[in-house]
């Protein structure tokens, strides 16, 4: 019986398959037909297209056996300076035997990649352009250096409104012959922020439970599915058990094996929520600023988070006694 | 000169033993439940500073009870192969007359994990499976490096002795010795040794020879021995003292790892610091600390050290304002057990989110954050449905394993390439990404 995640088995093969991103995608198309490109800039949201788009496109260029000339990085995983001076150069230098003239490197979450791996990209980009295209993606196009920017064609994904979204959800309900209700689609739709992965992620958890899905069962996938519990955390900090928070924090890092940087942006988006007076909110967000940076330069991810732990059990004790 | 005193007048009998009474009943009480078959913990692990009798009293209570002791020490050799051969043979049977066993194994934290190689493990396997009794001993039980061997044991511990337990053990050795010595002198000999028999008998028999009276002026020349005090001592510095530059001196007080020393800090403060406001001082002192420890691995600034140090001491010891005066006991840093013991866990966690990004075209660390919630959910709503997604995945054993899934069942025969999907192409996951992990 087949089986595989649902956001590959669905993940379109040809730019002709995507349906959203219209404007990119037809861009896309023309250099497949020219057989001519830019380096490219692929900046939007996640779960927005960027790396299918990339697929896509090299599919149309190359063919179905295109692992020859193709090759994909995730910056995230491979983001030191080293990586660019070995790996990249050694696969963008080495001229391709097909009849399109270049190959095509795709760095994916380039915008995690430290400044000076940046530079010595750059140096490859301009060096291998006749024999290499390479197409990066990120979040935000801000975080790549004015240099590489001015040297890429930039295509901006935008997220999928929440028709596309459904409109996917519907032709994989389908296919997977699950029984998808209205309020389970728009519960779907809704809890994915036109993040298509994490939607067709959660319709694939929700579907295991073998019956209809409605409202209530995504909701159940929502709340499980979560990569660790960061609500909690805080919850137990604002209580003002530091030391149970400590552990807390301590078992999200170690055993469930999220990185500080996850847990860090996670408290950041619920600070403006958190029932606490206004003005501390402010506080805890300078204070989250500065363990961010803290963390890219190697402190230590307990350490830091769990000193905004203590700040804010402080801000919640001082609110508590007021 | 005749024989050392140490080894002349070491104790034979329990009685003979100065100081820590209480300690040695419990080793006793301990041997009973044995009579019994194995309790639960199958070992003890004595520690306290040099010279307070730990080895003595085991030798004292095999003697006394008429158990064959076999005594394996630090000048042994220690490996897994040494070890097993001596003491697995201990611990599996009685001596020729039939006589019960008592296995000592003296100073673990004196192992050398390079030459030593497994024998923290090997220990631990013995003190687990151990037919007969087993002690150990440790001057300093909190080296990370013997954590294993101290979960698995009772520690008992003993303190440094007194005037009131070593006078009158001292008077009774220069009676038989035949010199007489003033008890001011006693005193400053004990005074200066904080309690450690053997140096203090070693300093008596030095000052005495050829002498038959001893006066305090005769005994003033003498040298001190450099004493270190206990992480204890330090953290009571950080933790009471009311001015900075006594803070500071926490560091010197212990002869430790910086880094360790800095766990031990961070695991404590939020214990010794209870008030609210006093904490979150103290814990921003502490992250203020971790970042110049951060430039100093980055750079290797290491003139960068002494504000470090000066805001983990002095930074902590400020910020106590609010907090209500309390006894607190000291905690070993959880956080150093617990990246032992997880490990494992973790390499698999890395290794999964590789498997994940290299099928799923994402980033391990976002494999870990957004696939993996979902895979584990399905394997746990639907086990079937999510041992057919993990074997699509393309794990290894192992991690196949530590998701909970079988790695061949009978119903799914066929290997997981073929499950692939049709649609999903051959395509990048495959090939290109294996580029990247052996780069």
């Amino acid at each position: 019986m087949e089986s595989a995640m649902w956001s590959e088995k669905y993940r379109p093969v040809t730019l002709a398959e995507m349906r959203n991103q219209v404007n990119v995608v037809n861009r896309l198309k023309r250099f497949a037909e020219t057989q001519a490109m830019p380096h490219c800039l692929f900046a939007g949201p996640p779960g927005s297209g960027k790396t299918t788009a990339a697929l896509c496109l090299a599919h149309d260029l190359f063919g179905e056996r295109f692992m020859d000339a193709f090759m994909e990085l995730n910056a995230s995983d491979a983001r030191g300076i080293d990586v660019i001076r070995t790996t990249v150069k050694e696969f963008a230098r080495i001229a391709t035997i097909s009849e399109v003239p270049f190959k095509i490197l795709v760095l994916d979450e380039a915008d995690n990649m430290t400044a000076d791996a940046q530079h010595a990209l750059r140096r490859t980009m301009e060096r291998y352009t006749d024999t290499c295209r390479f197409v990066l993606s990120c979040n935000y196009s801000g975080k790549i250096i004015e240099p590489i920017q001015s040297r890429c064609a930039i295509f901006r994904f935008v997220p999928l409104a929440e028709e596309e979204v459904a409109a996917y959800l519907k032709t994989i309900a389908e296919k997977e012959h699950v029984h998808l209700t209205e309020p389970g689609l728009r519960a779907l739709t809704n809890a994915s922020e036109g993040d298509l992965r994490k939607a067709i992620n959660t319709l694939q958890g929700a579907a295991s439970l073998g019956k209809s899905i409605d409202e209530k069962v995504v909701y159940e996938v929502v709340g499980k599915a979560k990569p660790g519990d960061v609500q909690d955390l805080l919850e137990i900090a604002m209580k003002g058990d530091f030391l149970k928070a400590r552990e807390k924090l301590r078992s999200l890092l170690l055993q469930q094996g999220l990185s500080g940087k996850d847990i860090l942006k996670q408290i950041h988006s619920e600070i403006l929520r958190m029932p606490i007076p206004e003005k501390s909110k402010i506080e805890l967000i300078d204070a989250a600023g500065e363990i961010d940076y803290r963390l890219i330069q190697g402190a230590d991810e307990e350490v830091q988070l769990s000193s905004l732990l203590a700040r804010l059990a402080l801000v919640s004790s001082q609110k508590r006694s007021s | 000169m005749n024989a050392p005193w140490t080894v002349k007048h070491r104790p034979k009998t329990l009685a003979d033993i100065a100081g820590n009474k209480p300690t040695i009943q419990q080793i006793l009480d301990w041997l009973d439940l044995w009579k019994k078959g194995p309790p639960k913990k199958r070992a003890l692990l004595l520690h306290g500073p040099p010279g307070t009798g730990k080895t003595v009293s085991v030798e004292a209570v095999a003697n006394e009870r008429g158990l064959d002791l076999v005594e394996i020490n630090a000048s042994d050799k220690r490996n897994r192969d040494a070890l097993e051969r001596t003491v697995g043979l201990a611990t599996q049977q009685t001596d020729l007359f039939g006589r019960s066993r008592l296995i000592l194994i003296d100073e673990v934290d004196g192992i050398n994990l390079s030459e030593d190689r497994g024998a923290v493990d090997t220990i631990v396997r013995l003190v687990e499976e151990t037919q007969v009794p087993v002690i150990l001993t440790a001057n300093d039980p909190w080296d990370p490096k013997i954590g294993p061997i101290r979960n698995a044991t009772t520690m008992l511990e003993y303190r440094r002795l007194g005037l009131r337990d070593t006078l009158p053990y001292l008077k009774r050795i220069c009676e038989k010795e035949g010199v007489e010595v003033d008890e001011q002198a006693l005193r400053l000999i004990v005074d200066r040794n904080q309690g450690d028999m053997r140096s203090i008998m070693n300093d008596l028999q030095v000052l005495t020879s050829g002498r038959k009276r001893l006066s305090y002026d005769q005994t003033t020349w003498l040298g001190f021995r450099d004493r270190r005090a206990t992480i204890f001592d330090a953290l009571k510095t950080v933790f009471t003292s009311p001015t900075c530059l006594q803070a500071r001196r926490a560091t010197d007080m212990a002869d430790m790892d910086l880094d360790m020393f800095f766990e031990w800090v961070y695991e404590n403060t939020p214990r010794q610091l209870s008030d609210a406001r006093d904490l979150c001082q103290a814990m921003n002192a502490l992250a203020q600390a971790d970042l110049y420890r951060a430039r100093i691995d980055r750079t290797r600034a290491w003139e960068l050290l002494p504000y470090a140090l000066e805001m983990e001491t002095a930074g902590v010891a400020m910020s106590k304002e609010f907090t209500k005066p309390a006894w607190v006991p000291m905690k070993f840093p959880e956080r150093i057990q617990l990246l032992s013991r997880t490990r494992k866990m973790r390499s698999m966690q890395a290794e999964l989110g590789k498997s994940i990004a290299a099928r799923c075209h994402i980033s391990s660390r976002r494999a870990i954050s957004q696939y993996l919630p979902y895979i584990k959910y399905v394997l746990n709503t639907n086990p079937t449905e999510g041992a057919r997604l993990v074997r699509w995945l393309g794990l290894s054993e192992e991690a196949m394993e530590y998701l909970g899934v079988k790695p061949t069942p009978p119903e799914v025969p066929a290997p997981a390439k073929e499950v692939e999907p049709k649609r999903a192409k051959p395509r990048t996951a495959a090939k290109p990404k294996r580029k990247k992990k052996t780069a």
